[in-house]
């Protein structure tokens, strides 16, 4: 029997209030529970995301972790937290690459491989869907 | 135990970060292109998306596919955090009217901070907001960008070094750019244009869904294809030596200043740029602008455009003065004035309005059409190319096309 650690349970409280003033939430961004970064705005998030800055707002590098090409949860996300769709998301990363200026994230297939990499590394930011949280990843923005 | 495997994993913790796929050693093989086809209204001139093409639609033939058509081609290497490389290669209609490769860009990367990147080599020329990525359709909504603003300067890209540094204040994000370098472009038959001491900077600003970017560029700036007729016309008299220095491009400073803003909080955008390129040669001083606004409606983004160029030095010139010259004289002086008055008309004054789609019906590609109804004026052929005797400035003429823009 492991007890959570401090952080871990403050993190959960956290969450339970954001989840409270959100309703229908379902989508949660994660970083890992080993990650000192604290919560952040939706426009913070789109940010790395979008590779526009390359690190957390405490100066740690930041690297996105995206989801499968394709799936709802991604279209979803880069609806609500850049207000793109799927082809505005394409032409940005069009942009990027040929100008040299970034790669879009890599990705990983579904919220459980997600959780793990970004439990995994500290430098690892992701979003999965909210029923997938555990303890191993730390919930920094809900979005809704 | 448990404490020595904690311990081990927080000291293994850089090392696995470091080892990790998104920043281990990788390259990259992407490619873009566009297939497009133009129809004009009119055969009296063609009608192009630059000036470095050998032809266009119009007096080529009412259809052409060499006005937007073009296929491009990306390495990239990425060897750790710092240093990275690039090659761009791209395949589009030239001044000779073949399609042979160019090399676009081919530069070394070095990012000296998260912040603070170097480049070397072959580097785009971040003048105007759409600069660095206008060969690429799929990252704009139009079929091409604006001539009047975008023709201005043809060439984007420069042999040289730049820099860019990017700082965040609050929700501001700034990204300042400086680039020094020189381009050359060999023109058919042995002419060529150089651009020397080439520098400049760019500003871009990104708050929320609003960018814009304030560039500047200054050059010296040889167009020599043309010297035959200015050393005879330096040759002629005092007052033709005086015009030459006045009107060639040799060893001229080019100045060029842009400003633009796009605005775009996703299911609509607004796009507004000037452009000012004053080269103190018969190239003019112009100013263009244009604003477009498009609104999207699922896979749909219809818009509209207006756009203008005009001259703000004169584009006519009495030339020498014939009167009290010998008959053979005056005809010789009176045929180097017609050509530098035919030089002048080069000068863009243009007005189009643009209506048009794009159109992503499935991944990485999208189908865009439009329609341009293009007004060159005062005397001007505006952007026009191969212009032929029956072409009257002042006329109105429409371009109708379609491309289908891709990324893989």
């Amino acid at each position: 029997m492991q007890f959570p650690s401090l952080r871990q349970v403050l993190a959960a409280f956290a969450l339970a209030l954001l989840a409270r003033g959100a309703g229908a939430a379902e989508l949660v961004v994660i970083v890992s529970a080993r990650s000192p970064i604290g919560p952040l705005r939706a426009d913070q998030v789109a940010d790395i995301f979008l590779g526009q800055v390359g690190r957390f707002p405490d100066g740690a590098e930041a690297f996105a972790l995206d989801q499968a090409v394709g799936s709802p949860l991604r279209n979803e996300f880069y609806d609500k937290v850049a207000a793109k769709t799927p082809a505005l998301m394409k032409a940005h990363w069009a942009r990027m690459i040929f100008t040299g200026r970034g790669q879009p994230p890599r990705e990983a297939q579904g919220s459980a491989a997600v959780r793990k990499l970004v439990a995994e590394n500290p430098a690892l930011i992701g979003y999965i869907d909210k029923s997938a949280l555990d303890a191993s990843v730390k919930p920094v923005l809900l979005v809704h | 135990m448990r404490a020595a495997a904690v311990l081990a994993g927080l000291a293994w913790a850089p090392f696995v970060l470091a080892d990790d796929a998104v920043t281990r050693p990788s390259w990259s093989l992407r490619g873009f292109g566009s297939a497009g086809v133009a129809y004009a209204d009119f055969a009296d001139a063609d009608f192009n998306a630059s000036i470095l093409k050998g032809n266009g639609v119009g007096h080529s033939g009412r259809w052409s596919a060499n006005v937007d058509s073009r296929l491009g081609a990306q390495l990239s290497v990425k060897a750790n955090a710092q240093w990275s490389a690039v090659l761009q290669v791209i395949s589009e209609q030239r001044l000779d009217s073949n399609y042979r490769p160019s090399v676009e860009w081919a530069n070394v990367k070095y990012q000296a901070t998260p912040d603070l990147s170097i480049r070397a080599g072959r580097i785009a020329l971040p003048i105007f907001l759409a600069a660095d990525y206008r060969k690429i359709g799929y990252t704009y909504p139009w079929v091409r960008t604006p001539v009047e603003v975008y023709g201005a300067i043809p060439f984007s890209n420069s042999d040289g070094v730049d820099a860019s540094y990017r700082f965040n204040f609050g929700s501001v994000k700034n990204t300042t750019q400086v680039f020094v370098g020189r381009t050359d472009l060999k023109l058919p038959g042995g002419a060529r244009i150089e651009a020397r001491k080439l520098a400049g900077f760019s500003d871009t600003v990104e708050v929320g869904a609003l960018t814009g970017r304030v560039s500047m560029l200054t050059t010296d700036l040889t167009f020599d294809v043309l010297r035959t007729f200015f050393d005879s016309l330096a040759a002629f008299n005092a007052r033709g030596a005086a015009l030459a220095e006045l009107y060639a491009v040799d060893h001229k400073r080019a100045n060029a200043f842009s400003a633009g803003i796009n605005y775009d909080p996703g299911n609509w955008y607004v796009m507004a740029e000037a452009g000012r390129m004053k080269t103190r040669s018969f190239l003019g001083d112009t100013t263009g602008v244009y604003a477009s606004a498009g609104y999207r409606l699922g896979d749909f983004t219809p818009y509209l455009g207006y756009a203008r160029v005009r001259s703000n030095s004169s584009t006519t010139e009495p030339g020498i003065d014939l009167a009290g010259m010998a008959p053979q004289a005056a005809a010789a002086g009176a045929a180097l004035n017609d050509y530098l008055s035919w030089l002048l008309t080069t000068v863009p004054v243009q007005r189009t309005v643009s209506v048009g789609t794009r159109w992503d019906f499935m991944t990485d590609v999208a189908l865009k059409v439009q329609f341009d109804r293009i007004t060159p004026q005062g005397g001007s052929r505006g952007t026009f190319t191969n212009v032929q005797p029956g072409f009257v400035s002042g006329r109105s003429v429409s371009v109708a096309s379609a491309v289908l823009d891709f990324v893989f």
